[in-house]
């Protein structure tokens, strides 16, 4: 695939030509250095960005010819992405935060199922807070929390612990894999750390938009 | 479902409370506030002038001749269908104390009026006032004219021939509001009193009102009779459902001008509506392109987001609606004691209705173009903070499309008048482009300066440069915002300075220093020889008189005919002569020959002829004094009715209005220090006659204009606080960015002093930028107007222009001064962290 942004200046290639499988049930770290287009492949697998050229095919289904709201549908339950930068609705409390994605998709029960997930993220007791009364760590404890919480099939993570401290991305890291032994996911997961890569099952790395 | 979900995840969202929304909620207030003010206003004056009809109108019923009093075939009528029947006799004359005097309006009246409501007079009763003391029957003056002409209670004055004795000073008249401009204050006196006045003699200019008492009559009935029998006769019905007709149009035109004034404030708003929901939109990109990640259809986003702004527009729309009808509500008192007429203020669903609908249509409207846009965009685009630059759905397009007609319909169906309101949102609409345009080429113009040689050294200025034409520009939404509220301003400045201007330069320089009416035959040669031997008359110019109405264009009523033209509207003035006055000018058909006896001709007015769409060869009925006269079209002649001078719509050959009872109208232009003289020795040799100062009546109607350009005025006043708010909403959106722009500045060395000057600049160069529009869109708005609708001739005022644009350029430079002082105020290291 490829993937070319018009920015101000002109088109800017990202991706210039990635042939990529990931298995069921793997766990695949993307490492590079910045620029080299990991976050924009992971965004394209997301459906959250749009390919110039080529095709993406998720769990059997092709997401190229998808409009935003088919991405959007076929995202709920079977995809949970997390941000380097958390992305917390700041109006919404830890809790509330969690439940959205089973209020959006329309399933039954989604306070208590986010509760539990706040519990399994040990933040049972936080449920009630919002995002600015919670330090980083907590903050991306919440969006593990809500990625894992539609149980998906697939577990995307841009540079999960890139905004945290050493000890705290090393629990946000053991509670990101937990949750994916536990849900059995598959596991895309973008970083700079090659201790953290190396937890995963294969690496891959990028430079200037291709697979090194 | 989706609605559920959608108002559950809004209510989220708004439980931090509506801080952020100050600037939307006040730009929507203000426009619905002063919409509903000015509804509830006119609903007020229209509900006085329902509730108290009949009073207002001094009876049930009134039949009104002109020129004549009702004969006996009339009157048996009148008696026949009605309870009671009042007669009262209207008519100007000068007031006349030793060597002073001073044009009034009489009205002579019987012993039955008033025969609905009281007369307020400053002390006694009226019977007493009229009463015959001395010798002299009694009068009653307005307090204005009275003190004119230094007389207290008791003191003698003339009218005509007849000594009066001021009997009581006049403080309310019942059934004022339906008697329309007067020239003069009011004085009142018996008819039975003016018997040797020699005021009202045949052909004298007066009319006659005939008020009926009919409890319980089938008003349209009545009617209907009425006019079947004396319409043709000159008669002009009117009853208490619409008593005062005048005032109903005047406040109905007013009326549906101010709000237009008011729509166009409430696009000002609107400009503003879609900064705030855009600033709004911005700050929940991210939260938009979360729900977008966790599943979340952009229909489920723009319905979370739809709600909210709905939630808020209500608000503001709840608002303005408080304070326009509560701000009226509480004003009440004042006014009323400031109404000639009676106003019943209480609360009007309709308006307030039609205020609401203007609030809500505005509110979603401008919301819809950024909400569609953000819920359209791409996630990763969104959380890179890019929520424009994207085409919203075509459904989209089409509600925003279905909204603006919406918005369009409402105002022509409110407004009542569909080329005025189509017109004034056709304008705005075409101010928006060319303000929009403005903006980019700023915008460009500044990218491409701030990359020229010139502004090497020159850091302050680059800076201004780069912040206007580089990417989150506010230049943009400060052009249209303060260019909007500027050019509305303009055009309301052009059309005031234009009316002042064209009524203090134009008119005098021209104008004739008095009219004399009611000259009798005998009394106009000697009138012509006294004023002609005065040095200081430049020139006398007179004419037969007579009044009468058209009634009928070729057999068929006339007003069905050609409408409400005013020439059908009122009886006129109509003039005969053998030959073509002097400095005539025949534009078709010919005069007829002198000493012509054969069947009646009369010439017509060009420009109004064409209006009326008449042809020569076409037939004329014209009811004088109660008789039909039908007459051809043989001539079209160039009447100038702008110069204040002597002008006829219609000239009739001299047989065919022989024995008409007539008197004659004299124009005199003298000298303005000659103009007290002659006045004094005029009246002195002819008491009967009236002198109307041209300099009076017009300084009466620019009193009277005065409340129009009052009330303008405060509309304007609405239109720039709306500006103002917007202006202020856009410099304190901008604070952040311009917090962080100051704190890397100055990590990089730069001075405060600095800095402001940068952010002052651009601010100046914006306003500008806005100004310059708003100069052009005040110069052909004020043209559209003026010209257009009005009719007027348009000089370009520059005062006025400079002055708005002026003001604008320093309002913007004082708000973005003030709002740049919390920026270089504040401290980098803390802006720096929490922008991290």
């Amino acid at each position: 695939m490829r993937l070319s942004l018009k920015g101000n200046a002109g088109p800017v290639e990202i991706l210039r030509g990635i042939s990529l499988t990931v298995q069921v049930g793997e766990s695949l770290a993307l490492i590079g250095p910045s620029g080299s287009g990991k976050s924009s492949l992971l965004m394209l697998m997301a459906g959250l960005e749009r390919a110039s050229g080529g095709s993406i095919a998720a769990l059997g289904q092709d997401l190229t010819g998808m409009d935003e709201d088919a991405l959007a549908r076929f995202r709920r339950g079977n995809m949970g992405v997390v941000f380097q930068s958390f992305h917390l609705i700041p109006t919404m409390t830890a809790l509330e935060n969690v439940a959205v994605p089973l209020e959006i998709a329309g399933e039954a029960g989604a306070f208590s199922r986010a509760k539990a997930e706040l519990e399994a993220v040990g933040l049972g007791a936080r449920g009630g807070h919002y995002p600015s009364q919670l330090s980083g760590g907590e903050q991306q404890r919440v969006a593990l929390a809500r990625a894992s919480v539609g149980r998906p099939k697939l577990l995307l993570a841009d540079e999960p612990t890139g905004n945290l401290d050493t000890v705290n991305g090393a629990a946000i890291m053991d509670l990101l894999f937990g949750l994916r032994d536990r849900h059995g996911a598959t596991l895309v997961m973008v970083t700079h750390a090659p201790d953290l890569a190396a937890r995963c099952d294969r690496i891959l790395r990028l430079a200037d938009g291709l697979l090194a | 479902m989706i609605w559920a979900l959608a108002w559950r995840l809004a209510r989220r969202e708004l439980r931090g409370g509506l801080a952020g929304f100050r600037i939307l909620i006040l730009c929507l207030a203000l426009g619905v506030a002063a919409i509903a003010a000015v509804g509830m206003l006119r609903a007020a004056i229209e509900g006085g002038l329902t509730d108290q009809g009949a009073t207002i109108l001094g009876g049930d019923a009134q039949m009104n001749f002109t020129y004549r009093f009702a004969n006996a075939e009339e009157k048996a009528w009148m008696a026949s269908h009605a309870a009671k029947v009042s007669e009262i006799v209207d008519f100007r004359s000068l007031a006349v104390v030793g060597d002073d005097r001073a044009l009034t309006q009489v009205k002579a009246v019987d012993d039955l009026w008033p025969l609905l409501g009281t007369v307020g007079l400053e002390a006694g009763t009226l019977v007493s006032a009229f009463a015959v003391k001395d010798g002299l029957p009694g009068g009653i003056m307005q307090k204005v004219l009275a003190d004119r002409l230094g007389l207290k209670v008791g003191d003698a004055f003339k009218l005509g021939n007849q000594s009066f004795r001021l009997g009581a000073v006049l403080l309310k008249e019942p059934d004022s509001a339906t008697a329309g401009l007067g020239l003069g204050p009011r004085t009142l006196v018996r008819t039975a009193d003016l018997a040797q006045s020699g005021l009202i003699a045949p052909g004298t200019l007066y009319e006659t009102d005939y008020r009926l008492l009919v409890p319980g009559a089938d008003l349209d009935a009545l009617k209907a009779a009425a006019v079947a029998a004396f319409a043709d006769k000159g008669m002009q019905w009117s009853d208490r459902r619409h008593a005062a007709q005048g005032v109903e149009r005047f406040v109905e035109r007013l009326g549906s001008f101010l709000i237009l004034v008011g729509l166009a404030g409430l696009a000002v708003g609107g400009v503003g509506v879609a900064s705030a929901v855009r600033a709004f939109m911005e700050a929940r990109v991210a939260t938009i392109a979360t729900l977008k990640v966790l599943g979340a259809e952009g229909a489920l986003v723009l319905r979370v987001y739809l709600l909210q702004i709905a939630v808020i527009c209500g608000v503001g729309v709840t608002l303005g609606l408080v304070i326009g009808a509560g701000g009226l509500v509480l004003g009440a008192p004042l006014i009323a004691a400031a109404m000639p007429f009676p106003v019943a203020v209480r609360l009007y669903p309709g308006p307030l209705g039609e205020a609401a609908f203007y609030g809500v249509v505005t509110g979603l409207l401008f919301a819809m173009w950024p909400l569609a846009q953000a819920v359209r965009q791409k996630v990763t685009a969104l959380y890179r903070g890019n929520a424009g630059r994207v085409w919203p759905k075509a459904a989209h397009l089409a509600v925003m499309a279905g909204l603006f007609a919406l918005f369009v319909g409402g105002a022509v169906w409110f407004s009542g008048n569909w080329l005025l309101a189509v017109g004034t949102l056709g304008g705005v609409f075409a101010a928006l482009v060319v303000l929009a345009l403005a903006g980019f080429g700023l915008q460009r113009l500044a990218r491409f300066l701030a990359r020229r040689g010139f502004v090497e050294g020159r850091p302050g200025l680059r800076w201004a440069l780069a912040a206007i034409g580089g990417p989150r520009s506010e230049a943009m939404a400060v052009v249209l915002s303060l260019g909007l509220g500027l050019s509305v301003l303009a055009v309301v400045g052009q059309i005031d300075a234009n009316f002042r201007a064209s009524i203090a330069r134009d008119l005098p320089a021209k104008a004739p220093s008095f009219f004399f009416i009611d000259l009798q035959d005998a009394e106009l040669p000697p009138f012509l020889a006294m004023v002609n031997a005065n040095p200081a008359v430049s020139k006398v110019e007179s004419a037969p008189m007579l009044r009468g109405l058209l009634t009928q264009i070729n057999g068929r009523n006339a007003r069905d005919v050609v409408g409400d033209h005013w020439v059908v509207m009122g009886d006129r003035g109509i003039t005969f002569s053998d030959a073509p006055p002097p400095g005539t000018k025949v534009t078709a058909g010919a005069w007829w020959p002198m000493d012509y006896t054969g069947p009646a001709q009369i010439s017509f007015a060009a420009e109004e002829a064409a209006e009326m769409k008449l042809k020569l060869g076409d037939k004329l009925t014209v009811n004088i004094l109660g008789r039909d006269i039908e007459a051809t079209i043989t001539s079209f002649r160039k009447v100038d009715f702008s110069s204040a001078g002597m002008g006829f719509v219609m000239v009739m050959n001299p047989s065919a209005v022989a024995g008409a009872p007539h008197t004659s109208i004299a124009t005199v232009y003298a000298e303005g220090a000659a103009e007290a003289a002659i006045l004094r020795d005029t009246s002195k040799a002819f008491p009967n006659i009236t002198a109307i100062s041209v300099k009076d009546a017009i300084d009466r109607v620019v009193e009277a204009l005065g409340a129009i350009a009052t009330a303008t005025v405060l509309a304007a006043g609405a239109v720039l606080l709306t500006g103002v708010v917007v202006l202020i909403g856009g410099a304190a959106a901008g604070v952040p960015g311009r917090m962080r722009e100051a704190a890397v500045l100055k990590v990089m060395g730069a001075t405060r002093g600095r800095i402001l000057v940068s952010f002052a600049l651009r601010s100046a160069l914006m306003g500008a930028a806005a100004g310059l529009v708003a100069i052009v869109a005040g110069g052909v708005g004020g043209w559209a107007v003026l010209r257009l609708v009005m009719d007027l001739p348009y000089r370009f005022e520059p005062w006025s222009a400079v002055g708005i644009v002026l003001g604008g350029m320093l309002a913007t430079l004082a708000a973005g001064v003030v709002f740049a002082l919390a920026p270089i105020s504040a401290r980098p290291a803390q802006v720096l962290r929490s922008a991290e």
